[in-house]
């Protein structure tokens, strides 16, 4: 009979004193970025001492998998997890399963912590469904030293940039690195060529599907990549490497340029690091306009969290200048919280080059639906090593593209 | 000097097929003991590491947190192996010494079990067990790691338990033995290297599961060390060496399994001796 | 009475878990595999229209072809391979437990590490192998293993060898175990050669390691999977891709749950013919005995 009081009085005891969870699923699984997550948590947890949080993290592809069958399963398990903005994050607010988060700026806008330009990213239908934590950009990576061992400056437009390639070759280096055995740096390229190009709104309308992968205009993006190819500038075996890899000739010294994130800084070793510097990918048209690519990764509510409450708490802080300050000065990174400046003169420049274009992009296969992306990307790789077939390619494309979005 | 020659034989192949197989391996193993950096500016994966540096085993066992799932892998693979063994032995035996009308269907069940591709079994599988409250517990997972590996497993054991003579099984019913008698006492005792190598295997390849650890658990503690293993790898970044030093210390346990139950592998333990 | 529901008692147990979590999926699976799905909402009944659209679509015949690719592959190396390494190692010289510890050591290892691994031997610069063939002056033997369209199945498929052949030989050894030394000694003694004792006493006695070794190589070449997801992800645009990652593309990555289910159909299918034929053979030769 003891005995079961006092178990009863322990059940009581937990049920009372009993911290409020919450669950937070992320996959970020790097390690510097999921030791800055787990700082944050730890000050969370002393701020508000009533709520516990448990972190639980995921390689990131496996999570992509995992997202779907959290969200779609009858009994929530995660109270916050972590995604992309844009197109990704509006298919889960299209379908119920994400929960707009406005009471995260009670009182406050969206603009006083936030630029204008995310939001139309960040929600649906006028409603704030994700709040950003970081974001980077894209440019083209390159050695300084090796730049001024041959007298390089960073080009401008694309002729001064085929000029550079050329003066590149002619030394023995690989002018362009790219590791297309995941597709995705592939993705880069185009949508960078297409912005180049043909400007935000057609790229926009193209990942909409709304644009025929036979149009003439399509077809330019393509010729401009051909001359890179069909001189030779790129690595060979490029479908071989993985990004990293592709990275190691470009850290050695025997490439000479690679469009890539900013990331990049995070994998190079640490004789190089101080040595990278980027440029903005060269103007084409100069009746474009220059936009950039900006993935912008965050936060968001399941529909089925049985925690929304606790959840709101988290992302409020996690949107406050303190923690965004936090994670990007931890990183490098740019913070999405207006209020924070650059970490570092490399963050500025990044973030001066996007100050100064007049708009962003997010990613072809974080814009398009993921069906396309898929095909997309590998008919991309194919056109690298193939450039010949691209007329068949585009055709191939374009029927996938009436048969995913019906039109 | 036949012998001699046999012997040199022997030792020159095994050695010659040993070095051509532990070729990769010994790629991971320099791997695992360099650093990042070197791996970046070295221009090969195959060379000695300029500086052997144990770090990154100390990395993956502890942001691995490899401590924490040795032993949930442990426990999940060791009464896995147990239970699934268990149940195909009674499986197979029923299959393999009566005769009844249901038999080769039945069996054709459980062996059309091993050729469905897993990966279509994620979501019911995993819809199931949030349903029955048995997602993200260790108990779920070894359910179904026992369930999934019947068919295998009776397969497996019915295929030797033919080749035993049925003068064994009619003489032991003639002294009276109930059915589970002789099949503790006389069929289980014969099948002693197949379920030998049943269970090699079968350890092996859960301890080494990675899929079904990732979609029936979600808690960190809770995971496995082929999952733990994963998140060693970055959404952009991937810690070539600190995975192969994970790598490493996971494999030790399958290995160190293989040598326990290789000594079941002599020939004519106990079959020559009934054949007489 | 009681002798005839015997087995049913042993079987109940394996039976009913085997259900549940099993066979009851795989029912779900055909089910869906007849719908539109995308796993989260509801799905939608759409007949034979994924079927339709599999015969039509160029990367999954691709995907087929390169499947059985990996089933010749299997079957021609792994077994007699795997045969040769436990009678040879099986020997009982001094160290031979060493060797077969060795040889066992791939299956030790995950698969995305064994596919990690093997990108970096077969890299194109650095790799070992290239790096040994340019070395002995091989240099045109040294391809672009991974990203060459044309080669790329076949390096996999040494990849997965890599762990096949040392599984076909723990099975192998297994086997061994049952066949009679009595009855070899005897051969010797009848004057049989090597090869005459091994074709006529060994192998026949070998026979249940046999069905099991090619049962599961043919099984495992039609659902080969993990090396193909890690090493290339069916890349270059799809030339190593083989059904199993073609079906998790199209239901994990796409989105298409049905299309998926309907690929998953036709793996099971074709594998089930194969070993039902091969499977229903054995039996008859058993009942003949």
């Amino acid at each position: 009979m003891k005995k079961f009081l006092v178990l009863v009085l322990a059940a009581i005891m937990v049920f009372v004193f009993a911290k409020e969870r919450i669950v937070i699923n992320s996959y970020m699984s790097d390690p510097a970025p999921r030791k800055a997550l787990a700082e944050l948590v730890e000050i969370f947890q002393q701020k508000y001492p009533d709520y516990e949080v448990v972190v639980n993290t995921f390689a990131h592809e496996d999570f992509k998998v995992l997202l779907r069958t959290w969200l779609a399963s009858p009994k929530g398990t995660a109270d916050v997890v972590t995604w992309f903005a844009g197109e990704r994050m509006r298919y889960f607010a299209e379908m119920g399963l994400i929960v707009p988060v406005e009471e995260v700026f009670e009182g406050a806008k969206w603009e006083d912590y936030f630029p204008e330009a995310f939001r139309s990213t960040c929600s649906y239908k006028d409603k704030i469904y994700f709040i950003p934590q970081s974001w980077y950009w894209w440019g083209v990576y390159y050695r300084k030293s090796v730049f001024e061992k041959f007298g390089i400056k960073e080009p401008k437009t694309w002729d001064e940039f085929l000029q550079v390639c050329e003066t590149l070759k002619k030394n023995g280096i690989v002018p362009i690195t790219i590791g297309t055995k995941f597709p995705w740096t592939a993705a880069g390229w185009f949508d960078i060529l297409n912005l180049r190009v043909n400007g935000l709104d057609y790229h926009i309308a193209l990942t909409a599907g709304e644009v025929p992968y036979t149009d003439p205009k399509l077809l330019k993006v393509f010729e401009y990549w051909r001359q890179i190819i069909d001189k030779g500038y790129l690595l060979p075996n490029h479908t071989a490497y993985e990004w990293q890899e592709a990275a190691t000739f470009l850290f050695r010294g025997q490439a000479g340029m690679y469009y890539m994130g900013q990331f990049i800084k995070d994998v190079a070793p640490a004789e190089v690091k101080d040595d990278l510097d980027f440029f903005r990918f060269p103007i084409i048209d100069p009746t474009v306009a220059p936009y950039e690519e900006t993935p912008i990764d965050g936060f968001m509510v399941p529909a089925n969290a049985p925690n929304k409450k606790g959840a709101i708490v988290f992302l409020r802080f996690i949107a406050s200048k303190e923690a965004q300050e936090k994670f990007a000065k931890d990183l490098g990174r740019l913070a999405a919280n207006v209020a924070v400046a650059p970490p570092d003169e490399h963050a500025k420049k990044g973030l001066d080059m996007i100050l100064a274009s007049a708009g962003v992009a997010q990613f072809y296969d974080r814009d398009t639906n993921p069906e396309m992306a898929e095909v997309g990307m590998n008919a991309f790789i194919e056109f690298m090593q193939n450039p010949d077939r691209i007329t068949d390619i585009l055709k191939r494309l374009e029927a996938e593209r009436k048969r995913i979005y019906g039109k | 000097m036949k012998k001699t020659l046999r012997a040199t034989l022997f030792y020159v192949l095994c050695t010659l097929i040993v070095v051509l197989w532990m070729v990769p391996f010994v790629v991971a193993f320099f791997t695992a003991f360099k650093t990042m950096d070197e791996i970046f500016m070295l221009r090969n994966f195959w060379s000695p590491p300029k500086t052997w540096t144990f770090e990154n085993f100390k990395i993956a066992w502890v942001e691995g947190r490899m401590a924490r799932y040795f032993i949930n892998t442990a426990i999940v693979t060791a009464v896995s192996v147990a239970g699934t063994l268990f149940l195909s032995s009674l499986s197979a035996y029923a299959l393999a010494w009566y005769e009844f009308k249901l038999r080769t269907a039945i069996l054709m069940i459980f062996v059309s079990g091993m050729l469905i591709p897993f990966q279509m079994l994620l979501i019911p599988v995993y819809r199931f067990s949030v349903v029955t409250g048995l997602y993200d517990t260790l108990t779920g997972v070894i359910l179904f790691h026992i369930a999934f590996q019947l068919g295998f497993c009776t397969f497996f054991l019915r295929n030797f338990m033919v080749t035993i003579p049925s003068s064994l099984f009619d003489a032991a019913r003639i002294d009276g033995a109930g059915a589970f008698k002789i099949y503790s006492k006389i069929i289980m005792p014969l099948v002693k290297p197949a379920v030998a190598a049943l269970s090699i295997l079968e350890f092996t390849w859960i301890w080494n599961d990675y899929l079904w650890s990732l979609i029936l658990l979600q808690s960190d503690a809770k995971k496995t060390v082929t999952i733990g293993l994963t998140t060693l790898q970055g959404q952009w970044i991937s810690s070539w060496n600190v995975i192969a030093a994970g790598a490493l210390l996971a494999a030790t346990v399958p290995v160190i399994v293989f040598l326990i139950f290789q000594r079941y592998f002599i020939q004519g333990l106990t079959l020559g001796s009934i054949k007489g | 009475m009681k002798k005839k529901l015997t087995p049913y008692f042993f079987l109940a147990g394996p039976l009913t878990l085997y259900s549940i979590w099993v066979i009851y999926p795989i029912f779900r699976t055909f089910v869906v595999s007849f719908t539109r799905w995308d796993g989260m909402t509801r799905p939608r009944f759409v007949g034979w229209e994924n079927f339709i659209r599999l015969f039509n679509d160029r990367y999954f015949i691709l995907s087929l072809l390169n499947n059985f690719k990996w089933m010749v592959g299997f079957v021609i190396l792994s077994i007699p391979l795997g045969l040769f390494f436990a009678m040879l190692m099986d020997q009982k010289y001094p160290g031979h437990k060493v060797y077969k510890s060795l040889v066992y050591l791939p299956m030790a290892l995950s698969f995305v590490v064994i596919g990690q691994i093997w990108s970096w031997v077969l890299e194109p610069s650095g790799g070992i192998v290239n790096t040994f063939l340019r070395w002995i002056g091989l240099e045109g033997l040294a391809k672009p293993w991974l990203s060459d369209p044309k080669i790329v199945t076949y390096s996999l498929i040494w990849a997965a060898l890599w762990r096949q052949i040392p599984y076909a030989m723990v099975l192998f050894l297994a086997g061994l175990q049952s066949v009679d030394k009595e009855h070899v000694e005897a051969a010797i003694v009848d004057g049989a050669n090597a090869f005459q004792r091994f074709w006529y006493v060994i192998l026949p006695e070998l026979r249940p390691a046999m069905v099991i070794t090619i049962t599961v190589n043919i099984i495992d070449s039609l659902r080969a999977f993990d090396i193909v997801f890690v090493m290339t992800r069916g890349g270059p645009y799809y030339s190593s891709s083989v059904m199993a990652n073609y079906m998790y593309i199209q239901a994990f990555h796409n989105y298409r749950m049905g299309y998926g289910a309907a690929i998953a159909v036709i793996q099971f299918l074709i594998t089930l013919g194969f070993i039902l034929i091969y499977v229903l053979n054995v039996l008859k030769r058993e009942e003949r005995l």
